[in-house]
């Protein structure tokens, strides 16, 4: 079943120039409905792509929208500025090695946690794990930032105090302010907070598999372990590429698991600077606090190139390997 | 010595449950945690110890958000943009997508091409501000509703949904003299509660959670939201240098920090009350996103 505008269908071969517009006469309405979405897309959507052009131009936030057209070229000067910038390669070794940690270990995670959740036979105590283990996915990252302070800050922090009384470190950790911490933390949080949200789509694909499999391999006395490693996993291979291609073509963003940005904004301060300043904090402060607009959106347009790049690339490499991509 | 292929899997079943036992406990302690804080007397909880339960039991911390100005104006700003922007984004969303799943609406393909596209490239925050200061919607409550009133993501699932419905459905109504308009409020969307639900929800939580855009587009602090507000307490006591402000108290035993829990406990409970009666709307939702995917 599905909508049509009218009862009938008219040919669209022979449909002159006539017939199109007595079509369109009479689809008006919805081509306002679909106009208007197109309107705003135009605005919010299209309008900021063109606002790129601005990363080659002296661009000056008082003149407005129009400002971006009429401004001066200046080639590549901002993105010469920022490779020359002293803190351009701590930044980019930031980025990077953020984005390949957070997918490194949190991809995994919930593939083996959808395994461990599919070995349990007591389906009230699955789904009771399973309800609870994706309940972090809906709160914010400030909340979760706020949990870390009660947990691990250096004053008022339970890790710390407990710690403490027990006579087992003689001062408190540091672990929000040490720079040596930063990515591991970022890690850790990220992995507590999307492991549940992502096991959904692994479990899915378990459901998915003809339980005869399971059945026939016992009859041949393949144990338990056997079970995971030549049904259970084969089962999920199609979903794990779909989601690791996906999480590969938003790596400098975060992946699927957070965003770089919140992470590196809320766990982010003055002394852990050194690990946690990463290109999209830094876009944020040159371009939104100091006003520096033509060069923070040419910091923007380096990792939007390279995202695109890898998406495109991780798409294809899965193309070529597995027989299946996105597009 | 070889074991038995039955004491394998009893060694197996503890090791899965010894794990999940674990994860249980380190998603759900964290919560308790701070919901027991937020119910303790502020200067008591600042020397430790508080594991299981208050030890000085009080109302005094959320007494004391309520009364504050600051952190009550966050809270109605915050109730405001979810229902208002979640109520724009769906219904706006779903006319967009109304007319989309039309199979024989002209330019189809065209349409098609230019949300795809905008799905898949963005002009980046720098430019993406300078639009917004352009429409004048800096500093006003428009930029927290506005931007988001249409999700391309959920555009493309109600244009799905939207074909599924029987197309006698319209006719019918046609055949009444309805008018498109009146079709879309008068049977569309009544027949599609569960995609409704599924979208306020989403877009509520997202709403709900907001700060960044109050960090990027407002000055204004009388237009702060709840999560914002939290994120810069945090960011104050996280600061060293500033660390005394979390140790700040009053007579009542109030400090910033057990201000900060108990805004924290507020801003948890709206998602976990109506968490148990919707997940299975949140799990159609990521399922079908992953059909999009």
């Amino acid at each position: 079943m599905e909508l049509n505008t009218q009862a009938t269908e008219t040919s669209g071969l022979h449909a002159g120039r006539s017939e199109l517009w007595k079509r369109f006469k009479k689809q008006k309405t919805l081509h306002l409905f679909v106009g208007l979405g197109m309107i705003f897309l135009l605005i919010f959507a299209y309008t900021p792509m063109f606002g790129i052009l601005m990363a080659f131009k002296n661009y000056s936030i008082s003149t407005g929208i129009a400002g971006i057209f009429t401004s001066d070229w200046v080639g590549l000067k901002h993105f010469n500025e920022f490779v020359n910038d002293y803190q351009f390669g701590r930044i980019v070794r930031n980025t990077l090695m953020l984005s390949l940690l957070k997918v490194i270990f949190t991809f995994p995670a919930p593939i083996l946690l959808a395994i461990l959740l599919n070995e349990v036979r007591h389906m009230a105590f699955k789904r009771f794990v399973q309800t609870v283990s994706y309940l972090p996915h809906f709160i914010s990252w400030v909340v979760v930032s706020g949990i870390a302070f009660a947990f691990f800050s250096a004053d008022v922090g339970m890790v710390n105090m407990a710690l403490l009384k027990l006579g087992w470190i003689d001062r408190p950790l540091d672990i929000l302010t040490n720079p040596n911490y930063f990515w591991g933390f970022a890690v850790g949080s990220a992995v507590w907070k999307e492991m549940g949200w992502w096991t959904i789509i692994f479990l899915a694909a378990i459901a998915g598999i003809d339980p005869s499999l399971y059945e026939a391999a016992q009859i041949d006395g393949a144990g338990r372990l056997a079970r995971i490693r030549h049904i259970t996993f084969p089962g999920m291979k199609g979903t794990i590429v779909v989601v690791l291609i996906l999480t590969i073509g938003s790596i400098l963003g975060g992946g699927l698991v957070g965003s770089n940005f919140e992470q590196a904004y809320l766990f982010g301060n003055s002394i852990n600077n050194e690990t946690s300043e990463i290109v999209q904090t830094y876009a944020f402060k040159i371009g939104l606090r100091d006003g520096r607009f033509s060069y923070a959106a040419a910091i923007d347009l380096i990792q939007s190139v390279i995202s695109v790049i890898l998406i495109f690339s991780s798409n294809y490499i899965a193309k070529r390997t597995s027989g299946s991509g996105l597009f | 010595m070889l074991l038995s292929q039955n004491q394998k899997d009893r060694f197996m079943d503890i090791v899965v449950y010894a794990i999940l036992s674990l994860i249980l406990v380190s998603v759900l302690y964290p919560f308790y945690y701070v919901l027991i804080l937020s119910f303790n007397r502020g200067t008591d909880a600042l020397l430790g110890g508080v594991y299981l339960w208050p030890r000085t039991f009080t109302f005094e911390n959320y007494a004391r958000l309520l009364s504050d100005s600051h952190w009550y104006l966050a809270f109605l700003v915050t109730v405001a943009r979810t229902v208002v922007g979640a109520a724009l984004g769906v219904l706006f969303t779903c006319l967009v997508a109304y007319g989309l799943a039309h199979r024989d609406l002209l330019f189809r393909k065209s349409y098609f091409t230019i949300i795809i596209f905008a799905m898949y490239f963005s002009g980046g925050l720098i430019p993406y501000y300078v639009v917004l200061r352009g429409l004048g919607l800096l500093n006003t409550f428009g930029v927290y509703v506005v931007p988001s009133m249409l999700s391309t993501f959920f555009l493309l699932i109600a244009i799905s949904f939207f074909r599924e419905i029987p197309v006698e459905l319209k006719e019918s109504a046609f055949m009444d003299g309805a008018g498109e308009l009146k079709i879309y409020f008068r049977i569309i969307l009544p027949v599609s509660m569960p995609l409704i639900a599924t979208m306020s929800l989403f877009m509520g939580v997202g709403q709900w959670n907001a700060w960044l855009d109050s960090a990027y587009f407002v000055r204004s602090e009388g237009l702060r939201t709840l999560a914002y507000r939290m994120m810069e307490v945090i960011n104050k006591s996280n600061a060293p240098l500033d660390a005394i402000a979390a140790g700040q108290r009053d007579a009542a035993g109030v400090t910033s920090y057990s201000l900060q829990v108990a805004a924290m406990v507020i801003s948890i409970a709206p998602i976990v009350c109506v968490y148990p009666f919707l997940q299975k709307y949140f799990v159609q939702g990521v399922m079908l996103g992953a059909v999009k995917g």
